[in-house]
């Protein structure tokens, strides 16, 4: 998929201009709250009509000023997830869920309403209205009637803020379903770069009203590890730990990482932060923390005043932070082995 | 209590013309709510100054421009005449005048329920596929009912006691356009017929009671059905 | 506060003394109240006993007969009442509100057909034909009441239903014909006389209602006065009646 926009538009003190192109088939779109974001994404699926400029969605012109374009919302399919699960409230969840596959056009009809509720689960609530649904399955439903539109673009606007944290990081394969197994391509909007890193492949940062560069999700990461508040979020798939003493210990690089709270069945996702993690020139040998794992340095970075160091064991990466003097003072350099030392209880469990 | 065939004629032609009234305008009603909701257009202040009018005017002053637009020499009243239809003196003009009194409040209460429809669910479904007029029909329409249902119970009541306008327009013609407040009226204006405009007061008073109720039922009939 | 206090009490005071002082009516002011058709009649002969009599104004009330009787039943203030029929001062005269030892006979009239109308009207039959028909509602409008005897009589009133359009005094079923708003209107032939686009179309035959008879009274209170006295005699003298006659008023 291939988005090119050229748009400029004014509201109210805010004016956004946007001269860009991206390609892929999952692409973020971050920024914070009054970046423009919002109002981007609202313009490119045709609620909000640009002062000037021209948009294009592979090779279908969506908007352009000079050739006195201009697709309607119901033209461009392109749906939309929101924030709040926006189900219609006088239908039940079949009724929703069929909305958009109704008016769909019989040819573009590659996503069939079995399949779809198969892969998000819903085949228990079908029967059910709308009224009393959780906050996980009102967004589930939201996106399945979104995928069932069968649109050539899907874009997800903060579609996890609203729900809990335990609950997030439920829905993400969910909304990750949409590519893997749908095939749709889809634009996703966030405030977080760990939902980013989960979701995308390619990030757009929006700032006041201007695009401030393309990246990836890691690159995102490592720029603002000085200025967020939680440094590098490193995202950790473990799995298949063995018990000992209360303690979870799951294979990871060339030994293993010791976790507080795992889990005995299944995959899980943990989140260790950069600051989390203190480095050693020598081995310490005897400390508090249970992990105390040797790795060599792999590369470098600096964010901000901090220097992000990449460390590696085995085929395995975790990023460290540290000010910069600290770095000077222990001479670290590429190539060179340091001793990291984690916490068990450091480990933070998402899903 | 005793109601005389005239009486009794009153209180079918009330009930027939307050229920004309009220279905004929409540599309109009739905639109012109929708038009000042959800439309953007210059001259949007003038509609819903032009809508309220009547709600601020005397009904008789409303009679009489009624009277001046659809009567014999009339700005319409002469085209419609040629075509042989006939409106002043007819329960058609207490159709009418009912109908305008009553239209702004009708308004008013459906804008209310159309304001409180979240503009993103109307979003959503342009966004499913769904082109303006579709979104009207299945999502604005449905969630406009509780609007739309307190807007005809109000007009009805405003109707079945609508008199300035009406005896201008349509005169007091027993049988033909003479309602409840204007055989009232015939009534009250002679003292030997106090007792009778008393019988048919309480009349009125019970069919507003009735209706009321009977609005109350639908709605709550709505209410059950959505929430389950 | 108490002075803001004081100066509120003074405004209230101010208030109740104005409006007890405009209650009483002032000396030689005389209230009328008469039937509608009687307007234009009463007022020149008004205008002139008052130009005889300058001490004598007069505060004059038009309308139905009933209404009017319900009026003064009610309280209106009332010195003299001239009904277009019997009927309403036998019902003030049961209620003891009028004085039955000053009622005399004030004048009589005709009634007729009017309209401007450019159908073929020339008597009670040619009625049926017709869409609609103004009427005084005959409840409170004697001109209406004796309009509906005649109707009865004539066995025409179930054949018009849904055509009579009840008028709130002989007055308005006149501007109703005026108007073209209705093919014709039942009024008095001195209403039709003074109408500029109806025309009589014909006279209804007195066999059918009973005569149109405008007696005249002094109120209860118009009885205590010497002036509703004096000018409840002057109405029948000559100088009335010539006036009476020049409107086209029968006298005998």
């Amino acid at each position: 998929m291939n988005l090119r926009f050229d748009i400029e538009k004014q509201l109210g003190e805010f004016s956004l201009k946007i001269n860009s192109e991206i390609s892929g088939e999952r692409i973020g779109i971050f920024g914070s709250s009054g970046s423009g974001k919002s109002t981007l994404v609202h313009l490119i699926a045709g609620l909000l009509h640009p002062d000037s400029g021209e948009l294009y969605l592979d090779e279908t012109c969506l908007y352009s000023n000079r050739k006195r374009i201009d697709l309607s919302p119901e033209q461009r399919r392109i749906a939309l997830v929101f924030q709040q699960a926006m189900l219609f409230p006088h239908l039940g969840v079949k009724a929703n869920l069929l909305y958009g596959y109704k008016r769909c056009r019989p040819e573009h009809r590659k996503i069939s309403p079995e399949a779809l509720t198969k892969v998000l689960n819903l085949e228990h609530l079908l029967q059910r209205g709308v009224g009393n649904l959780s906050g996980g399955e009102k967004q589930r439903v939201a996106l399945g009637r979104a995928v069932l539109a069968n649109p050539r673009l899907l874009i997800m606007d903060e579609p996890l803020s609203a729900l809990d944290d335990s609950l997030r990081y439920q829905i993400i394969p969910y909304l990750r379903s949409v590519s893997e197994e749908f095939r749709i391509p889809y634009l996703f909007i966030s405030h977080s770069i760990t939902e980013m890193q989960l979701m995308t492949d390619r990030v757009l940062v929006v700032r006041d009203g201007r695009i401030s560069g393309i990246s990836t999700p890691d690159e995102l990461a490592r720029t603002n590890m000085a200025l967020s508040p939680h440094g590098y979020m490193n995202l950790l798939r473990l799995k298949d730990p063995v018990m000992l003493e209360g303690l979870y210990h799951y294979p990871w690089g060339t030994g293993s990482l010791i976790v507080s709270n795992g889990r005995e069945e299944g995959e899980s996702l943990f989140e260790l932060s950069s600051r989390d993690i203190i480095l050693f020139k020598k081995n310490p040998e005897a400390i508090s923390a249970r992990n105390l794992i040797e790795c060599r340095v792999a590369e470098m970075f600096d964010s901000g005043g901090r220097k992000g160091i990449v460390l590696e064991s085995g085929s395995q990466r975790l990023v460290a932070e540290i000010v910069r003097t600290a770095a000077e003072e222990l001479e670290i350099s590429p190539g060179a082995t340091l001793f990291a030392a984690i916490k068990a209880t450091s480990f933070r469990r998402l899903g | 209590m005793n109601l005389t065939p005239s009486d009794i004629a009153a209180v079918a032609l009330s009930m027939k013309i307050a229920i004309t009234a009220t279905l004929i305008s409540l599309p109009f009603g739905f639109a012109v709510a929708g038009l000042i909701v959800f439309g953007q257009f210059r001259g949007k202040v003038l509609l819903e100054v032009l809508v309220n009018l009547p709600l601020t005017l005397p009904p008789v002053v409303i009679g009489y421009f009624l009277l001046l637009l659809l009567g014999k020499h009339g700005w319409a009243g002469s085209a419609l005449r040629a075509a042989g239809i006939e409106i002043i003196f007819t329960w058609k003009a207490a159709v009418i005048a009912s109908a305008t009194v009553g239209f702004p409040l009708l308004v008013r209460s459906i804008r209310l329920g159309m304001d409180s429809i979240d503009r993103q669910l109307l979003q959503a479904s342009r966004s499913l596929g769904a082109p303006w007029y579709d979104t009207l029909a299945t999502i604005v329409l449905p969630l406009s009912f509780r609007g739309m249902l307190a807007g005809s119970s109000l007009m009805f009541a405003r109707s079945l006691g609508e008199f300035g306008a009406t005896i201008i327009v349509a005169g007091n013609i027993p049988g033909l356009t003479q309602t409840i407040p204007l055989a009232i009226y015939d009534y009250a204006s002679s003292p030997t017929g106090t007792t009778m405009a008393l019988s048919l007061c309480l009349v009125s008073v019970v069919l507003s009671v009735a209706i009321l109720f009977v609005h109350e039922g639908i709605g709550k009939k709505l209410e059950d059905g959505r929430s389950q | 506060m108490k002075t803001t206090r004081h100066s509120f009490l003074r405004v209230v005071m101010l208030l109740c003394a104005f409006m007890t002082t405009a209650m009483p009516a002032m000396a030689g002011q005389l209230n009328l109240s008469a039937a509608a058709s009687l307007k234009e009649s009463i007022n020149e002969m008004t205008d002139k006993y008052t130009a005889k009599h300058p001490g004598t104004t007069f505060v004059k009330n038009f309308g139905a007969s009933g209404a009017l009787a319900g009026q003064i039943e009610n309280g209106a203030p009332a010195d003299l009442f001239i009904s277009a029929s019997t009927e309403w001062m036998d019902y003030l005269k049961n209620k003891k509100l009028v004085d039955a030892s000053s009622e005399k006979n004030f004048a009589y009239n005709l009634l007729v057909f009017a309209g401007a109308t450019s159908k073929k009207v020339t008597g009670m039959n040619d009625l049926a034909g017709l869409d609609k028909i103004a009427i005084g509602s005959p409840k409170s409008v004697p001109a209406g009441d004796y309009a509906m005897q005649a109707l009865k009589k004539a066995g025409l009133d179930q054949k018009l239903t849904g055509k009579l359009v009840m008028g709130k005094d002989v007055r308005e079923c006149l501007m109703y014909a005026e108007l073209g708003e209705v093919d014709g209107s039942f009024v008095y032939r001195t209403d039709a006389l003074q109408a500029k686009k109806a025309k009589i179309l014909f006279t209804v035959p007195d066999e059918l209602y009973s005569r149109v008879t405008y007696p005249m009274a002094l109120t209860s209170t118009g009885a205590r006065n010497s002036e509703a006295k004096a000018f409840i005699e002057w109405l029948q003298s000559g100088e009335a009646r010539s006036i009476l006659k020049k409107y086209g008023f029968v006298l005998k």
